[in-house]
């Protein structure tokens, strides 16, 4: 899939643009893998009970689903410091204030990636108010299943590294959609 | 012999054996355990959604996968009623039954209710709230005593069902 090659480099750029600029700091943003997988496969990367940083946005337009930002715990405490301006290591607990930065990170990547997605792909997608939560992986992603899809359902799952003063974070993307849309987006993505 | 069985998402397991019932990482999702404590049977479900919650065309996407949701009759397609354990009046229906056919009795039953949260709370989504409701409505019509629960809030919970004592334990991560 050359497409999700290219959408994926043109996330990436965009994505370390707006975040160096939030940040006011030079941070990248890399897209390591890109893969379409059944969400319960996700499962081995992250257990369903490790805690994790989640943040979700609902996703409508022509298509109707969710993106979801997942950071695990320690990657979201290193990337507390670096957005509120703490020293390196150390926030052990997430304040308001970190919750709402990360909010904004999610916001930044989620709608950089959903912004090259739509273009590319021509349909009209538009990324809603994000929401933030930080519990078990499992817990988190199944309500947002529950919410939109059924059981067992595809997701396009990114897996992203921010990069800043020599340290490399890893994160995960995922995009849902409803199956009939999903199934079109995946033939989109191979006949561009 | 004790063993741990581990529930998924969607499913059910009933047991009279010194088993150890366990479900992680639940959220909006629905925990109902049943137990009768004369006859040490347990049974502890992991429920997704009430059907009335799920518009007409999610349903159609939710049986789509649901092998139980159609039969052949005749050369026809014919639907049937949905049994999925997905939906919280089904399992409540499937392990009662299933209870009652491994010498359990009915009278005895006594529920436990853990989940129904909501992990986005600046969202404003029913899904837990109204499992939680449709259990206990189902419940009261069945007779089953409510003796305990750990629903709402925000948090995820991860659950352990003891069934040699009828212990339900509730763990969350900070």
């Amino acid at each position: 899939m050359e497409k999700l090659q290219e959408i994926n480099n043109k996330a990436a750029l965009n994505a370390s643009g707006a975040l160096s600029k939030l940040i006011d700091r030079p941070v990248k943003m890399n897209i390591t893998m890109a893969d379409v997988r059944k969400v319960e496969e996700l499962s081995p990367v992250i257990g369903p009970e490790e805690i994790v940083a989640g943040v979700y946005l609902p996703v409508t337009g022509e298509i109707t689903g969710a993106a979801l930002l997942i950071f695990p715990k320690e990657s979201s405490f290193n990337l507390s410091d670096l957005l509120v301006r703490r020293e390196p290591g150390t926030t052990r607990k997430l304040t308001g204030l970190d919750k709402s930065a990360l909010k904004e990170l999610g916001n930044i990547v989620c709608g950089s990636y959903l912004t090259v997605f739509s273009n590319a792909l021509q349909v009209k997608i538009i990324g809603h108010v994000p929401s933030f939560s930080f519990d078990m992986f499992g817990a988190i992603v199944s309500q947002i299943i529950t919410e939109f899809v059924q059981k067992s359902e595809k997701a396009l799952v990114v897996e992203i590294e921010i990069i800043f003063e020599l340290k490399a974070l890893k994160g995960y993307f995922l995009l849902l959609f409803e199956l009939p849309q999903f199934n079109a987006i995946l033939r989109s993505l191979d006949s561009v | 012999m004790m063993e741990n069985i581990e529930v998924n998402m969607g499913d059910l397991v009933v047991t009279k054996n010194q088993d150890k019932l366990t479900t992680s990482a639940v959220g909006s999702c629905l925990v109902i355990t049943l137990y009768d404590l004369k006859f040490k049977i347990g049974a502890l479900a992991h429920t997704m959604l009430t059907d009335r919650r799920v518009s007409h065309l999610k349903r159609d996407a939710l049986d789509a996968t649901s092998s139980s949701a159609r039969t052949r009759e005749g050369g026809n397609e014919r639907r049937h009623e949905i049994r999925d354990m997905k939906y919280v009046d089904a399992a409540i229906d499937e392990m009662i039954k299933k209870m009652v056919t491994q010498g359990a009795n009915k009278e005895n039953l006594e529920a436990k209710l853990v989940g129904g949260a909501n992990m986005f709370p600046a969202l404003k989504s029913d899904i837990g709230k109204e499992n939680v409701l449709a259990a206990k409505k189902k419940l009261k019509e069945e007779g089953i005593r409510l003796v305990g629960e750990s629903v709402g809030g925000s948090q995820g919970r991860s659950v352990e069902f003891s069934v040699a004592s009828g212990i339900v334990t509730v763990k969350i991560k900070f």
